[in-house]
């Protein structure tokens, strides 16, 4: 890596930034006097020129070089100085295309979405304020940038899935998130401090040295602590497992959200952040495992899940539970461009797929249960197309992006660990699967909802179809960056982080290309046969023989019974964490609401009441019950202090 | 000394003020007064001057170091910062505000007085100062009888607290022989220390823990932070929290510095408790100024830990955290008195929809909510963040990983206010506040942003 140091890319990463916080400000403080859909547009052109911006990056900065900005020195105790910088590389501009990129494409929708909601312009003061802190995300220089921009985002997003907060539901969609997040920063904040502590620096640059030279006098103990709660972090913004529940529940929120947030960008910031540690991960092989166990086991739970759902977005929404699985076992694997790879084309796909359902959604006048759609092919062809292309992507057949970036995690599963590769295939059939069952349930067959809905339904307005073309258009082609090696073909995505990867990559020194061509042939071949598979079978039982997913109420088998319930994660969360904590809380402040706190709040009420004769109330014990319990800290106090010094 | 003298004036001053009737005069006088103060407390600065008064030595009784000036600038900007909003919320009661003014500045001679006394009578005086005339102003509300409720009962608590620390004090003079700070110190450093001296010691804590309300001796402080008038809450909120934790500092660095390890556990054992139940209780609360109540009791809790990372030196780390939180908390008051008064509520639910009524105030209130949080790059992350690790450098792993997962538990409260204005149904009764509480309150939010993100000007100032 070498430093570079040129005025035009600071000015155009300081441009990156501030686009966004112009829109946000306008619309913000103009929010009375500015019309709908003059917001939308500025929101969207803000973000446009950020964009603009991030590709001159991408154009000028060569892949194997950085550079900084240091806006001011932040904070300074004792030796420690933490900068209030930027920081731009391969990766950064890579997160920084993704965001501002898609991020346009989605506002641009959002204008026509949004289309006569009341919180038109809030809703784009919120969208502008979430793609600032997710660029702060990528562009800080050091771990407590990024974890402004990580507890930025998690406010932005919990604005959003809460943005009609008119349900009740949706509050607590939007709380949910809020405390499952909660509990991975805590990981996160945690594992600031170790690095303070003991490597005297959160500074990238600096971290990735002073853990080497750590883990070389004093073993890797303390690398493995601060890995693997970093990745505690990333569990609930990646939503992996155990605290994977807030993701689907999120899709409260509407839907470009969905799109944006929890599907193309925030989310990702998990494996973001991991890519950005690869050399503390390197050096921390049991937290490498981890990793890899959480990501294979919430990739095929999402998949087994997404098998299930009835909702659209829900399905959706388990589906980048399970991609963003899929991507946490690249980086556990070591392959940590693949998984960057994978976060590309996700984004590219999975944001299609959102903004489809949105479009069919907005169709049907809201309505979201697939058992009430159907035949859709006909009246939403655009739609249908580029969802179908979108299905198509992330089943993984070739020539769509998903293709080459699955199909290159699968082969490097099938290098280091068969039975991880297993079952990454396995839950690679189950979304070909679910992704058909979702296509032919909502677009083929005969329409299932009721007439009136069926009068008014329309294609979405060119608004709408525009961002869908273009990320179809992208869905097909951006698997080309990355050709797979071992076809004897340049990967150009690979060798662009190169520079980024490499340090990790060679402290784990794993050997990438250990098989022949003729088995990687027979390994994409497997692959797509059995995703073909698998799209066939759902063409059989939901087109052929038309079968529907059963009716609320109806009995299932054990298994199936399990599924549907998502293997009932959220009860066994109510049942040991919320409700005891509830129970605690409840009965401890009762206690002290009706012994203590109640006393005198109805003491004073009836002080109120008793008008003059407050004195002879006041001597009716609640002051000398204080007293007493003041007395009692005393003398306990004593007591401790006598038996323990 | 001269500041403590001046200061002193300024309340003769007010109440002269009543005879010569220049009452409309008196505030902004007062204001003038309080600038030229600060300035004056600025420019003694590195200027370690022996006191006296008429060429008396005082030096047994008082001294003035960094510390004190430091603590002393902040207390006359907060006081200053309070008589601003103390003009419009006096305006309806024109014939007590001199009174009130000259109780206010006598609270600050106290104050002063508690940042740099070198001499145990010094420091009951001091402290005695600050609560009789905090005594006064939480019953103020001559005809509200939760007014009167909440002077009577925080009188008759403190009275019991003052007890302890007068009992204190005789045993650490009957085990040293000496009331002023040097000779303890010395005392306390010669080891083999006797009974005699770590009960007096701990008695002084207990006295100390009332002050700054820390459980299980904080019991006053939500009753009388709810009765009390809101500017008088604001006031004892900020100010008389500070001045505490400035006096408690100044005893525990100076005199008990070597006495520190023996009170180790209880200093641990009150302050997880502080922290955790301040927390767990205000999360329920429905009453906006309870909250802070229990809010302060928490932030009571992570001062505590600064207290017990004295070893290390901890005084930057606690003035920076006392600076952070007695902004925000005048800031809070700035933008809620308006609030309260409009709506006649003084419940979160006062605050449905101000997100819609009045975005600005909304948007003040969210800044400085956010920063009492401890959220980035507000100044009470980096607040919480130099305790935090002035704790770890003195190797409080425990105390630290139990305030952090507090900090995290504490951010819920702090969202209700900031979910109520956002995300609840306006009701139409427009919010108002008069320029004076739209300039408190904006100068707070910029200040928490602002020393937020350069800490370094102040924190390189104390060390």
């Amino acid at each position: 890596m070498t430093l570079i140091d040129n005025s035009s890319f600071i000015v155009a990463a300081l441009a990156i930034l501030v686009f966004p916080i112009i829109g946000f400000t306008i619309n913000g403080l103009l929010a009375k006097s500015i019309k709908e859909p003059t917001s939308g547009w500025i929101a969207t052109l803000s973000v446009g020129f950020s964009f603009l911006a991030a590709v001159y990056l991408f154009f000028g900065l060569p892949a194997d070089s950085y550079f900084t900005v240091d806006l001011f020195q932040w904070i300074a105790f004792g030796e420690t100085t933490i900068s209030f910088g930027l920081m731009v590389d391969a990766l950064t501009v890579t997160m920084l295309l993704v965001i501002t990129g898609i991020g346009m494409l989605i506002h641009m929708y959002s204008i026509s979405y949004m289309h006569g909601d009341e919180g038109f312009t809030r809703f784009f003061t919120y969208l502008n304020m979430f793609v600032f802190f997710m660029l702060v995300l990528v562009m800080g220089s050091n771990y407590l940038i990024m974890f402004i921009g990580w507890e930025g985002v998690g406010l932005c997003s919990y604005l959003l899935i809460g943005f009609w907060f008119k349900k009740s539901a949706y509050n607590d969609a939007a709380k949910k998130a809020f405390v499952m997040n909660r509990v991975g920063d805590l990981g996160y904040l945690l594992a600031i401090f170790l690095m303070l502590f003991y490597f005297g620096t959160l500074d990238y640059s600096g971290v990735m040295v002073a853990a080497q030279e750590y883990t070389a006098i004093n073993g890797n103990t303390i690398v493995t602590a601060v890995a693997i709660l970093l990745f505690v972090g990333a569990m609930g913004k990646s939503a992996q497992l155990p605290l994977s529940t807030w993701l689907p529940d999120a899709m409260a929120g509407p839907t470009p959200v969905s799109a944006l947030i929890h599907a193309a960008t925030m989310v990702t910031a998990g494996i973001y952040m991991v890519v950005r540690s690869n050399v503390i991960y390197a050096l921390a092989p049991v937290a490498m495992d981890l990793v890899l166990v959480a990501g294979v086991l919430t990739c095929v739970y999402g998949a087994v899940i997404g098998l299930m759902q009835n909702d659209i977005k829900k399905v959706l929404a388990y589906s980048t539970v399970s991609q963003l699985g899929l991507m946490f076992a690249a980086l556990g694997l070591g392959a940590f461009s693949s998984g960057m790879f994978h976060v590309v084309t996700h984004a590219f796909f999975k944001a299609l797929l959102f903004l489809g359902a949105g479009s069919v959604i907005h169709a049907l006048s809201n309505e979201q249960d697939m058992r009430f759609m159907g035949g859709l092919s006909k009246s939403l062809k655009t739609t249908y197309t580029t969802v179908l292309i979108g299905s198509l992507a992330i089943a993984g057949i070739f020539p769509f992006a998903g293709f080459f970036s699955k199909d290159e995690i699968l082969a490097f599963a099938f290098e280091e660990n068969l039975a991880v590769w297993i079952i990454l295939s396995a839950s690679a059939v189950l979304t070909a699967f679910y992704m058909f069952r979702l296509i032919y349930l909502t677009f083929s067959g005969e329409y299932r909802g009721d007439e009136e809905t069926k009068k008014k339904i329309h294609e979405s307005p060119a608004l709408m179809t525009i961002p869908l073309w273009v990320l179809a258009g992208f869905s097909i082609v951006i698997g080309f960056i990355g050709m797979p090696e071992g076809l004897g073909f340049t990967h150009a995505f690979k060798n662009y982080l190169a520079a980024v990867t490499n340090p990790g990559t060679e402290i784990l020194n794993l050997d990438p290309h250990a098989h022949s061509v003729a088995l990687e042939l027979i390994l994409i071949g497997l692959a797509m046969g059995l995703a073909v598979a698998a799209i066939l079978y759902a063409r059989k039982k939901y087109v052929t023989d038309k079968q529907l997913p059963h009716k609320e109420g109806e009995k299932l088998p054990a298994f199936q019974h399990a599924v549907y319930n998502k293997f009932y994660l959220d009860e066994l969360y109510d049942n040991t964490i919320v409700k005891p904590i509830r129970f605690f809380s409840d009965k401890a402040f009762v206690w002290f609401d009706k012994n203590v706190l109640d006393i005198m709040v109805s003491g004073s009420a009836q002080l109120t009441k008793a008008g003059g004769n407050s004195l002879r109330l006041l001597q009716n014990g609640n002051t000398g019950f204080y007293l007493f319990l003041m007395v009692s800290g005393t003398i306990l106090l004593f007591i401790i202090r006598l038996l323990v010094k | 000394m001269n500041t403590l003298i001046l200061c002193v004036g300024l309340g003769l001053f007010c109440l002269v003020a009543e005879l010569i009737n220049i009452r409309k005069l008196l505030l902004p006088i007062l204001l003038v007064g309080l600038g030229v103060l600060f300035v004056f407390t600025l420019t003694t600065w590195g200027t370690e001057l022996p006191p006296s008064i008429w060429g008396f030595s005082m030096e047994t009784m008082i001294r003035f170091d960094n510390f004190s000036i430091a603590f002393s600038a902040l207390a006359i900007f907060i006081t200053a910062l309070v008589f601003m909003l103390a003009i419009d919320y006096y305006k309806t009661e024109e014939n007590h505000i001199t009174d009130y003014a000259s109780i206010l500045m006598f609270t600050l001679t106290g104050a002063l007085v508690l940042f740099s006394y070198w001499n145990m009578a010094m420091l009951y005086l001091g402290i005695e100062i600050v609560s009789i005339s905090m005594y006064i102003m939480a019953g103020s509300r001559k005809f509200d009888t939760r007014s009167n409720e909440a002077g009577f009962k925080y009188f008759l608590m403190g009275a019991f607290a003052s007890g302890f620390l007068l009992m204190g004090i005789a045993m650490v003079y009957g085990a040293t022989g000496s009331f002023v700070i040097e000779e303890i110190a010395l005392y306390a450093n010669g080891g083999n220390l006797s009974p005699l001296f770590i009960t007096g010691l701990v008695l002084i804590l207990i006295a100390f823990f009332f002050k700054v309300s820390a459980v299980p001796f904080h019991f006053w402080s939500p009753d009388v932070y709810e009765g009390s008038p809101a500017l008088v809450t604001a006031f004892m909120s900020t100010l008389v929290k500070i001045t505490m934790f400035g006096a408690f500092y100044r005893l525990l660095s100076l005199a008990f510095p070597g006495a520190i390890s023996e009170v180790y556990t209880i200093l641990f054992i009150v302050a997880t408790l502080t922290m955790s139940l301040g927390n767990l209780i205000a999360i329920t609360q429905v009453s906006f100024k309870r909250i802070l109540a229990y809010s302060g009791i928490s932030h009571a809790g992570y001062m505590l830990i600064a207290i017990m990372a004295i070893p290390v030196d901890s005084s930057a780390a606690l003035f920076y955290y006392t600076i952070s939180y007695a902004i925000a908390g005048v800031g809070i008051f700035a933008a809620a008195i308006p609030v309260f008064f409009f709506m006649n509520n003084e419940k979160v639910e006062a605050f449905n929809g101000l997100g819609k009524k009045n975005p600005a105030l909304a948007f003040i209130i969210t800044i400085l909510m956010l920063s009492m949080a401890g959220i980035p790059p507000f100044a009470g992350f980096l607040a919480k963040y130099y305790v935090f690790s002035k704790a770890v450098e003195f190797n409080l792993y425990a105390i630290t990983i139990i305030a952090i997962i507090n900090s995290i538990i504490g951010v819920y409260y702090y969202f209700k206010v900031i979910l109520a204005m956002y995300t609840q149904e306006p009701d139409g009764i427009e919010v108002k506040p008069t320029t004076l509480y739209w300039t408190v309150a904006i100068a707070c939010a910029l200040l928490v942003i602002v020393i937020g993100i350069l800490p370094n000007t102040l924190m390189g100032l104390m060390s």
